[in-house]
């Protein structure tokens, strides 16, 4: 008995302590249409009025480890509906697109407006920041946790294979900002693969497309802390 | 003992041991996945398999480190014995447990992508140069592997068909094992987990695992004679010294150790070592005319060293003689089964 009562306070004390895992969810099974314009450059996105509160941008990936920017092809800027079910993390959204044949079509009943197309980027100055690369889709809410080292691995293979790397920079405050990275404003390639998941402290030029946060860097010019 | 092989030979003991076991298991997955969901936030919570990653990877790692105190435990109180007996059990089920583990671990952090998983899981994180950056899955990997070849061979058909030295070779890996899940703890789950109670679980246990080893062995060998290599015959100690149905071990210079048992007013000799899975037949004691090995129960006749019929093992006997009230036993042993006569003890006239 004393054995078994051990065994049951060892569990939950283990798991008393463990790091807060964050707010994302991805309801995979709410599949849902998604109506606005696209572009694969530099990642896979949606310009929608679907995800409440106006036009904003979504990030496309697949089902799996994927981006989705292959996908996109000649439907590139049209008018068009797709289908996904949402993942989204502090105002942070990425559809994952549904591997149906039909997940994607022409809409011309999709109003045009000037916000709704994909904005020109917005410079807002080089900085040099402290913090963590991770992946979009795992840290938006498809993993929890989605941080540090045990999920390191799982982190770099999701960029490997093209979803979207992200910079969460951290100040001094603990103020804590998502910034989806670029390399010469296009995707990044595997030179940014080691650094993923170390504290790291990065220098690079921010910009704005619309409602999304850019960071454009050099992976060279990481340096581990 | 040997004739039969049977995936297990159950015994009502063993049913309610394992039935504690499973019980055990349960109550501790149970805490865990439930403190979790309490611990955590409001609105946030793990997903089901990265929690299930969790439970079953610390559960294995604890499990291990329980099985590696019970031999230690065992040589110092009787309470331990019966997980002694029934360590196979418990080592089988700990291996299923991380199996759990480690495919969880392949299937999310490794699956869903074009790349193989299991090349994933060697090149994804590629910082084998550095040491709070290294790729700690797959130290958990290669325990996986040492684990999965003791539960392979843990059965009575292997230890019978395999080398001795080549059987005990693979069940002493689970040292090796033990120490590579230390160190993929400590690189993994403890770079991302800072609370305190993690790394001070991880010393102690760890910490616990080597004293416990190291305090017994120097216990075993103040409880033992030790012989120089050059006398034809080892002096023992006193009649008196030997309890009545136990032994008095001898460890020869070079050689296997020696049990000395008294009995029945008489003196044998036999190998420290059972043939089933290396027990210590000097901690068993005689029971039915037969030494009785502490591990699994296997008997030998003190007299020549054989199973009762219709067993076939055997282990080496040694000469004894009694000089006054001195015991000696012969360094050399007798090949096995040899019927060896036992020392007489003459009881001083009243």
């Amino acid at each position: 008995m004393g054995l078994m009562a051990t065994t049951g306070a060892l569990g939950a004390g283990i798991a008393a302590y463990q790091n807060p895992v964050g707010s994302g969810k991805w309801n995979q099974g709410d599949i849902r249409e998604w109506r606005g314009i696209v572009s694969a450059e530099p990642y896979a996105m949606i310009r929608t009025r679907d995800l409440g509160g106006g036009v904003k941008t979504a990030l496309l990936a697949c089902q799996g480890k994927c981006g989705a920017s292959a996908k996109i092809g000649a439907y590139e800027g049209k008018r068009l509906a797709l289908k996904g079910s949402l993942i989204a993390r502090n105002g942070h959204a990425m559809i994952a697109v549904s591997e149906d044949l039909d997940w994607i079509r022409e809409d011309r009943a999709v109003a045009i407006s000037a916000d709704l197309a994909f904005p020109d980027p917005v410079p807002l100055g080089e900085v040099s920041l402290v913090g963590e690369v991770l992946d979009t889709k795992c840290w938006f809410g498809a993993m929890r946790p989605s941080e540090g080292k045990v999920h390191k691995a799982c982190a770099a293979l999701c960029i490997r294979s093209g979803l979207p790397p992200a910079f969460f920079a951290k100040d001094d405050k603990n103020n804590k900002t998502l910034l989806i990275m670029t390399d010469k404003f296009g995707p990044h390639g595997d030179s940014l693969l080691p650094f993923v998941a170390d504290p790291v402290s990065i220098k690079g030029q921010v910009y704005r497309k619309g409602d999304l946060y850019f960071l454009d860097n050099n992976p060279d010019s990481i340096v581990r802390i | 003992m040997s004739h039969d092989y049977v995936p297990v030979s159950w015994t009502p003991f063993k049913k309610r041991f394992d039935a504690w076991l499973f019980v055990g298991m349960a109550l501790y997955l149970g805490a865990f996945v439930l403190v979790t969901d309490f611990a955590q936030p409001a609105n946030e919570n793990f997903t089901p398999i990265q929690l299930m990653i969790r439970a079953t990877g610390s559960l294995a790692f604890l499990m291990l480190t329980f099985i590696l105190c019970i031999g230690p435990l065992a040589r110092m109180t009787p309470r331990f014995k019966p997980f002694l007996y029934n360590r196979r059990h418990l080592g089988v089920s700990t291996f299923l447990i991380a199996l759990v583990h480690g495919g969880l671990v392949l299937l999310w952090y490794h699956g869903f992508a074009e790349l193989d998983p299991l090349v994933s899981l060697f090149v994804s994180n590629p910082r084998y140069d550095s040491l709070a950056g290294f790729p700690f899955e797959s130290l958990g990997f290669c325990a996986l592997l040492i684990l999965f070849l003791m539960a392979a061979t843990s059965h009575d058909f292997w230890n019978a068909n395999l080398a001795p030295g080549l059987w005990k070779a693979i069940h002493m890996g689970v040292y090796l094992a033990y120490g590579l899940l230390v160190a993929h703890v400590l690189l993994g789950a403890l770079q991302f987990e800072k609370h305190p109670l993690y790394a001070s679980l991880l010393v102690l246990g760890s910490t616990f695992v080597v004293g416990l080893h190291l305090f017994t062995a120097f216990f075993a060998s103040s409880t033992q004679v030790r012989a120089s290599a050059s006398a034809r015959w080892i002096k023992v100690g006193r009649i008196s010294d030997i309890p009545d149905n136990r032994a008095l071990v001898v460890q020869p210079a070079n050689a296997e150790r020696i049990a000395v048992f008294r009995y029945d007013d008489k003196i044998s000799a036999v190998s420290n070592v059972c043939r089933h899975q290396g027990g210590p037949l000097g901690e068993g004691k005689v029971i039915d005319g037969c030494i009785t090995c502490p591990w699994h129960g296997f008997q030998y006749r003190p007299e020549d060293g054989c199973s009762p019929e219709p067993f076939t093992e055997k282990i080496h006997t040694y000469s004894t003689k009694i000089e006054g009230n001195l015991v000696y036993v012969a360094r050399k042993p007798n090949p096995e089964g040899t019927k060896t006569s036992p020392s007489l003890i003459r009881k001083e006239p009243v």
